[in-house]
């Protein structure tokens, strides 16, 4: 039976109703556990260390919802921040040297896209390549030796001000209204859900599909290496090995968002609270004091909970809001 | 037989030298003890500005190259070394610049010596398998000896066994390799240069609580990867000290995962919890690194004392420029006398 | 060999797709032995065989989702080796494929307009106008489906096959393919669905049916193609024929392999064919 489009909407962002619940929960919980919980400063501090999770998994959002993966995007972002540090130090400008760094990211996306279609490769195992490929350049171009020490208007992108907020929590905003608008507004982002759907019809409307699967990893490229730009500015090094176990990270929290592994359905917004309430549960853990060794394990039985609530409403219409 | 251990030996002390040659420029460490863990603060570095201003930036630190001179007298005459010697050396990644060091150190004294020497590493410092699995490689294409340096107590212990087996020597460098698990398999080591990493932490925690002085204070501790060795008995140095001093309470124990970013976040977060905090002590350089750049960031650093072990060039250079506060070197100081009893075999 | 059946009042038209010597195979499978065929404008082709004759593959052939081991197709006298489906969309070739090509997960508007959405300000798309002009497509089809905002999968298989429909119909192409448009259908949709290819072939469009079901090939069809075995065995037009014969064609002697030869063929044929005119019908 046919309940009508608010009902219709409504079951849509079910699960990120549900998300918001327990992020207030959790925020509620824990304003009432520490008194240093609930202030701007500590608050400041979630976005701030959100961002970079938020701005890697916008683009994770489009690969998963396309139907793919990028395991690469934690190398990525240490091999674009290598180059950005390695251009600035052979005197380049840093605008310059920024948009060195995240041409590889680009590039990088680009070249794992192409794999991906060329040779119809499970992009699992060709991401994963491409996470040793990329670390490997990283650790080839530095040595293994961090490089550090960068001009001003360099670590600014890190650890600036702007008003009450820094730079990397503007870029995670603008980004996230762009991605959205894109995901949900725009041709690529039609195409991008459809390529998650079903490929083939995609292919038979006389779309191609190899400019939209690469444009895909691309874009998660280069989100990749803007979280590889505020990493390199905030810590004012690049590491070789910087953003490690990222990937595995922003994928849990895209696919916490609602984000479909199967591919064809996307929420940025989703996303956004997911990484929010990854991001207040890593600040709550240590705010409680809760021993390192029980972190992992919250953090996991968390993941897990919510993965699998997910997948068993999808699956067998549990509170009965949608039937797939 | 005899020579050829000796041999080993005296490279192994050489490829230490050079290595500290690498590392200790001339703004190094004031406050030299043999037979420890070797202490490098913002306060030596002020000492020291003065030599730093006037000498080349990188020149031998006198009183380290004092020590490799007498050592070496009391080692001469020094065995005659056929060329062309192959040994390898197992490191734990090139991914860490600590061990990149190292491995720039080896090779000079291989190439000092007309050792050829091969540095072989596992691709990450996490990776106990895959540095067992090299390990074995190596043991096949038959080197002179081996010096090893483990991740962690026990996942080379197979591999030295089949060492053992073809005849190949093998030393423990660096972390050690856990003795009975050894014994167990039927393996043994030899020659040993253990680095006590327990003493390390508390080397660093000691210097934490003698800057806050007898008001002492709230201080944090950032491990490793949890589990691994140098994070655990770095962690329980630091810990011991710690717990053992009057005023100075513990208030975070947070897993770093010897990464940059996360103690950062790790960093700002602790630091919302418990805004007077006054020390940070970190099992490495670089995840203290991440620390300073933190507590600039919220304007605390000038409050808060942080330390690292590894005694990186990073870490040299933010020590001289007034940032970090401190770190512990592996000493080769401490290496030298005990490498010395090694060539007794 | 080439033969082709003219409308009764004899114009001679120029076809508006023509295939020459199509082959195919799957692996050791030969789907397509060979085929040659015109589609002309203003009629309703339909294509008819057993389950695994190769009608499925000689119309994804023409649509551009496979492409032939040999063989040749022309369009608008240009001589193709192979189509890419966006190839095809181009040239006015939209197709309704057996198994629908729909976007599960995708609302039924997004699903008409796959490949076409309109735009408004330069790149964002006009769901408003995509919607309206769904819905109202929609209902000019009489396919009854509760809102073009809900997902494909949430759908009746008709419904699904209607949405099908309209997206070809949406993409306005010069020829329409439709592989078993009607076999999920109820009585009433399916009777609307073909009156609608009847009247697409009388405005003047190339259609190609498929269907099982003869009685509604012989309700629209002006002309029909047998193919047995990745062979076309008989190229009529409907009221050369009847409905025995054409399934005589499609049943063919149980025996037959691509090892007989048409002579074999050709006197039972005639035989069956009885007062059909041979400039009429072609048998291969
Ligand atoms: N992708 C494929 N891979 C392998 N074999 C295929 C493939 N597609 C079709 N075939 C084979 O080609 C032959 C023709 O198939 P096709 O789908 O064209 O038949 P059809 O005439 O459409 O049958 P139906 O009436 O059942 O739809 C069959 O034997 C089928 O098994
Ligand atoms: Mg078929």
């Amino acid at each position: 039976m046919y309940r009508g489009r608010i009902w219709l909407y409504f079951s849509n962002i079910f699960h990120q109703l549900l998300l918001v619940f327990v992020l207030l929960v959790m925020v509620a919980y824990l304003s009432s556990a520490s008194p240093f919980f609930f202030t701007w400063n500590n608050f400041r501090n979630i976005f701030d260390h959100s961002s970079l999770y938020i701005i890697l998994a916008l683009g994770i959002t489009f690969v998963i919802a396309a139907g793919g993966i990028d395991l690469s995007v934690g190398a990525v972002a240490a091999l674009s921040g290598v180059c950005m540090a390695v251009a600035m130090h052979s005197g380049l400008s840093v605008g310059l040297s920024i948009l060195s760094g995240i041409c590889s990211g680009a590039f990088m996306g680009m070249a794992g896209g192409t794999v991906i279609f060329l040779f119809k490769i499970n992009p699992f195992i060709v991401t994963l390549g491409f996470m040793s490929l990329s670390r490997g350049l990283a650790l080839i171009v530095t040595g293994g030796i961090p490089i550090y020490g960068f001009p001003k208007s360099f670590t600014w992108w890190g650890s600036g001000h702007i008003g009450p907020f820094n730079p990397p929590m503007l870029l995670a905003a603008f980004l996230i209204v762009v991605a959205a608008v894109m995901l949900n507004f725009t041709r690529f982002g039609y195409y991008t859900l459809a390529l998650g759907g079903n490929e083939e019809a995609l292919r038979r409307s006389g779309v191609s599909i190899f400019l939209y699967k690469v444009l895909v990893y691309t874009l998660c490229g280069v989100t990749a290496a803007i979280g590889g730009l505020i990493v390199t500015a905030r810590l004012n090094t690049a590491e070789p090995l910087a953003g490690w176990m990222l990937e595995l990270d922003t994928i849990a929290a895209v696919v916490l968002g609602g984000t479909s592994m199967k591919g064809g359905r996307g929420t940025i917004v989703g996303t956004v609270i997911a990484c929010f309430l990854l991001g207040i549960l890593r600040n709550g853990l240590v705010i409680l004091s809760i021993p390192s060794y029980y972190q992992q394990l919250l953090i996991g039985i968390i993941i897990l909970a919510a993965v699998i609530f997910a997948e068993v409403r999808a699956r067998k219409g549990l509170l009965g809001f949608n039937k797939k | 037989m005899k020579k050829k251990k000796q041999r080993v030996a005296v490279f192994l002390l050489l490829s230490i030298a050079v290595f500290a040659a690498a590392c200790s420029p001339s703004p190094a460490p004031a406050p030299v003890e043999e037979g420890k863990n070797n202490l490098v603060s913002a306060d030596a570095a002020q000492e020291q500005k003065g030599a730093k201003e006037a000498g080349p930036a990188y020149a031998m630190n006198p009183k380290a190259y004092a020590m490799e001179q007498a050592l070496m007298d009391q080692l001469m005459p020094l065995p005659d070394l056929h060329k062309g010697e192959r040994i390898g050396a197992l490191i734990i990644t090139l991914a860490n610049p600590f061990w990149v060091a190292m491995k720039e150190g080896y090779e000079r004294a291989g190439a000092e010596m007309g050792v050829e020497v091969v540095v072989m590493a596992a691709p990450t410092e996490g990776d106990t398998k895959s540095q067992l699995e090299t390990l074995d490689a190596m043991v096949a294409k038959g080197y002179a000896a081996i010096i090893a340096s483990p991740i962690e107590p026990f996942n080379l212990v197979p591999g030295v066994v089949r060492a053992n087996k073809r005849g190949i020597k093998v030393i423990n460098l660096g972390p050690p390799i856990n003795k009975e698990a050894l014994k167990d398999a039927r393996g043994w080591l030899d020659g040993r240069i253990t680095v006590n990493f327990e003493e390390q932490g508390a080397l660093a925690a000691e210097y934490i609580v003698q800057k806050l002085g007898p008001a002492g204070g709230k201080v944090a501790i950032i491990q490793g990867i949890p589990g691994a060795g140098q994070s655990e008995g770095r962690t329980a140095g630091a810990k011991g000290v710690f717990e053992n001093t009057k005023n100075v309470e513990i208030v975070s124990i947070q897993p770093g995962n010897w990464d940059r970013n996360t103690a950062y976040n790790l960093a700002s977060n602790i630091l919302q919890a418990h805004p007077d905090l006054k020390g940070i002590f970190c099992a490495n350089d670089v995840m203290a690194l991440g620390v300073v750049e933190a507590l600039q960031a919220a304007n605390k650093k000038n409050d808060v004392v942080v330390a690292g072990v590894d005694f990186i060039d990073e870490a040299r250079e933010s020590i001289q420029r007034g940032e970090l506060d401190g770190t512990v070197a592996m000493s080769p100081f401490l290496l030298f006398p005990r490498s010395g009893a090694t060539s007794r075999w | 060999m080439f033969g082709c059946a003219q409308k009764k009042d004899g114009s001679q038209k120029s076809p508006y797709l023509r295939l020459k010597k199509i082959k195919k195979s799957f692996g050791h499978i030969v789907a397509l032995e060979g085929i040659d065929l015109d589609i002309y404008p203003a009629e309703v082709m339909a294509l008819v065989g057993d389950n695994g004759a190769g009608k499925s593959t000689l119309i994804k052939i023409i649509s551009g989702v496979l492409a032939p081991d040999s063989g040749e197709i022309s369009l608008n006298g240009t001589s193709y080796r192979h189509l890419t489906p966006s190839k095809a969309v181009e040239l006015g070739i939209s197709t309704v494929y057996q198994d629908l090509a729909l976007v599960d997960c995708r609302d039924t508007a997004s699903n008409i307009f796959l490949g076409k959405e309109p735009l408004k300000a330069w790149f964002f798309v006009d769901k408003q106008k995509m919607i309206k002009e769904s819905e109202a497509l929609l209902k000019k089809l009489k396919v009854a489906i509760p809102s073009v905002t809900t997902p494909v999968e949430d759908l009746s298989g008709g419904q699904r096959q209607g949405v099908a429909v309209a997206r070809s119909i949406m993409q306005q192409g010069r020829m329409l393919i439709f592989d078993e448009p009607t076999a999920a259908m109820g009585v009433n949709e399916a009777n609307r669905i073909l009156k609608l290819i009847r009247n697409l072939g009388d405005e003047g469009f190339a259609v190609v049916v498929i269907s099982h079901n003869l009685h509604h090939v012989f309700s629209i069809a002006d002309r029909i193609c047998v193919m047995r075995n990745g062979r076309l065995m008989v190229d009529c037009r409907t009221e050369n024929t009847n409905l025995e014969q054409i399934v005589g064609f499609i049943t063919g002697p149980p025996q037959l392999t691509k090892t007989h030869t048409e002579k074999e063929l050709m006197p039972g044929c005639g035989e069956d064919a009885g007062n059909v005119q041979r400039q009429d019908m072609v048998i291969f």
